[in-house]
């Protein structure tokens, strides 16, 4: 019989700290998500999205030397370069990124010599369609921005690059919008190269 | 859960009419229906059943409720991560090892760097090996709370499940500071860490500590007194030490059968030696006893954690050259340490080159998992799904 109560007792305890939490509001640790979006901060390092560090005249620093690509595990990075008429050396000409097949290793921030990728913590990167997970990160094809600040001006340096936008080249959209979705909606935003 | 049995009728010389519904019914309503014969059938537990923890699919020999043989098939999540290995390479195959055991990304990664790091002969300093303890015993306690969590959900207790997730997102935290992921962190490198840590990362840990000692005593009250707990745990599940050694079985499993095997004691890693930790043992090896030796090692982890984290020793986090690719010197290396489930070993035959030649896991799940076949036997369906919880399969690590 003892037995009976002191399983009845047992079971009392482990309700007496469900009863606790119950009238304690201020234990409630759960996060009302869509809602809290103007007070949500994730931390500095998460890797969400991959994305290109651009200097204040909104140049990178990269050559095209194919190291990241080397380092992705499964292929989700292409860089494309084009022969650059002057120099010797290649030039970027697409830096293509595959959203849909990256782990998010962080490999190739790593390595990179130049540390022009970086991940930023922008989580939300759900799209209408998977082929629109495929991107472009640069936002101009041309020389770095050590070389093209050479130049004497303004004028000068828009003749050595060409804009490029987020589905620009190889991507599964080559430029055009899917039907359905209405246009303008993943228009490049022009500083980041990363959708809105 | 389906069930792929053949009824009385079906299995007698009688042929079952096959003209009309009316017919058939008829026929099944005259079949004479013996009350004490029984028959044995077989049930498919899994793939898609939620006590299995993934897709582990065990076909159960069934006498009505009692399991008479388990059969497990494998390779629902199959994804040749061993043959991958032969064509990314080192440097690579270590975020691969992040989805063997998700649950203990980080051990897979150290496994993973420490072999490639005694191959290529890189002495590391202190602190690289004292952040890599203290993230591994955090990696294990963040482990066995999802465990105790899941544990009580298998059990039919919901509560357990929130209270474990509740606390595990602290540590996750912690994690997501540091590292940038919250699950698959990729972290510890071959030569170091990826990065080095968040300047308020030892405060949130001590913060972490001592917001966790009491909620430990909370879970023992919640959970570990019930009696229902005690009736569904005690006695249910023994396996002894030496069938255990057989099938090699490792981690908790093997503890709680009596056998005092630990890597972190008896072929110490890391800055293991330096600290002052018990080995919990159990005696009968049923499923209170692995219960309890996992609740005593989630203690013990934090007494570790908390001699290593007011003292992290000075120093780079990174040794060598951070290039994307590796080539370590040929031979055949192994290397094994001890994650929350048990020993997770990594063989390397290198050839020379930047990739390996063959590279194999050995998993503990995979062995925990034969363990549950002579454990089970002669028990209830229920007390199967008791079994496999308190085991803690992980599917990824079995399949690989």
């Amino acid at each position: 019989m003892h037995v009976f109560f002191r399983g009845l007792l047992s079971l009392f305890k482990g309700m007496k700290i469900t009863w606790y939490y119950l009238v304690h509001p201020s234990t409630v640790v759960t996060q009302q998500y869509p809602e809290n979006r103007a007070t949500l901060k994730l931390a500095d390092r998460v890797r969400a999205q991959l994305a290109f560090n651009y200097d204040e005249n909104g140049f990178h620093k990269c050559t095209s030397c194919h190291i990241c690509e080397e380092a992705c595990p499964n292929a989700s990075i292409h860089v494309i370069d084009r022969p650059k008429p002057a120099i010797a050396k290649n030039e970027l000409d697409h830096f293509i990124w595959r959203l849909d097949s990256c782990t998010f290793c962080n490999l190739c921030v790593l390595v990179c010599p130049f540390q022009v990728l970086k991940m930023n913590p922008t989580f939300e990167s759900s799209v209408f369609d998977q082929r629109l997970l495929v991107y472009n990160l640069t936002t101009y094809a041309g020389a770095t921005g050590p070389v093209l600040m050479k130049q004497p001006d303004a004028e000068a340096r828009n003749k050595l690059i060409e804009p490029r936008s987020v589905y620009d080249g190889p991507t599964a959209l080559e430029g055009y919008h899917l039907a359905g979705i209405p246009p303008g909606l993943y228009e490049p935003t022009s500083t980041t190269g990363v959708p809105k | 859960m389906e069930i792929t049995g053949m009824t009385a009728a079906t299995m007698s010389n009688t042929e079952v009419p096959v003209s009309s519904l009316d017919e058939r019914i008829k026929f099944f309503q005259n079949e004479p229906q013996s009350a004490l014969a029984t028959q044995e059938y077989f049930v498919n537990m899994g793939p898609q059943h939620p006590s299995t923890h993934g897709v582990l699919r065990l076909v159960l020999k069934m006498d009505g409720e009692t399991v008479r043989e388990i059969i497990p098939v494998l390779g629902y999540v199959h994804r040749g991560m061993e043959k991958k290995a032969e064509y990314i390479g080192y440097r690579q195959q270590v975020h691969l090892t992040d989805r063997l055991d998700y649950l203990c990304a980080l051990m897979n990664n150290w496994v993973m760097a420490d072999a490639v790091e005694r191959a290529m002969k890189i002495e590391l300093n202190d602190r690289i090996l004292t952040l890599r303890t203290i993230f591994a015993e955090l990696q294990r306690i963040q482990s066995h709370q999802l465990w105790w969590g899941v544990f009580g959900m298998d059990l039919g207790a919901f509560t357990p499940f929130l209270y474990g997730f509740r606390d595990r997102e602290k540590i996750t935290a912690i994690f997501e500071d540091t590292m940038g992921a919250r699950l698959t962190m990729n972290y510890i490198q071959p030569g170091g860490l990826m990065y080095d840590i968040h300047p308020e990362f030892p405060r949130k840990v001590k913060d972490f500590l001592k917001y966790f000692k009491p909620i430990l005593n909370e879970y023992d009250e919640l959970f570990t007194g019930n009696v229902i707990v005690h009736q569904r745990l005690k006695g249910i599940g023994i396996l002894d030490g030496k069938t255990a050694i057989s099938v090699g079985a490792s981690g908790p499993v093997l503890r709680a059968s009596g056998v005092s095997y630990d890597l972190r004691k008896s072929d110490p890693y890391g800055v293991y030696s330096k600290t002052q930790f018990e080995v919990p043992v159990g005696t009968t090896g049923d499923c209170w006893d692995r219960y309890i030796v996992r609740m005593q090692e989630m203690r013990e982890s934090i007494r570790i954690v908390e001699q290593l984290i007011d003292n992290i020793p000075e120093g780079p986090t990174m040794v060598m050259k951070f290039g994307a690719k590796i080539r370590i010197p040929e031979g055949i290396y192994y290397n094994q340490m001890e994650t929350a489930r048990g020993i997770l070993g990594v063989m390397l035959v290198a050839d020379g080159t930047e990739k390996p030649y063959r590279l194999h896991f050995r998993t503990p799940n995979f062995n925990n998992l034969w363990s549950v076949i002579s454990m089970a036997k002669g028990l209830r369906l229920a007390d199967l799904v008791a079994i496999l919880s308190s085991v803690d399969i992980v599917v990824p690590d079995i399949d690989r």
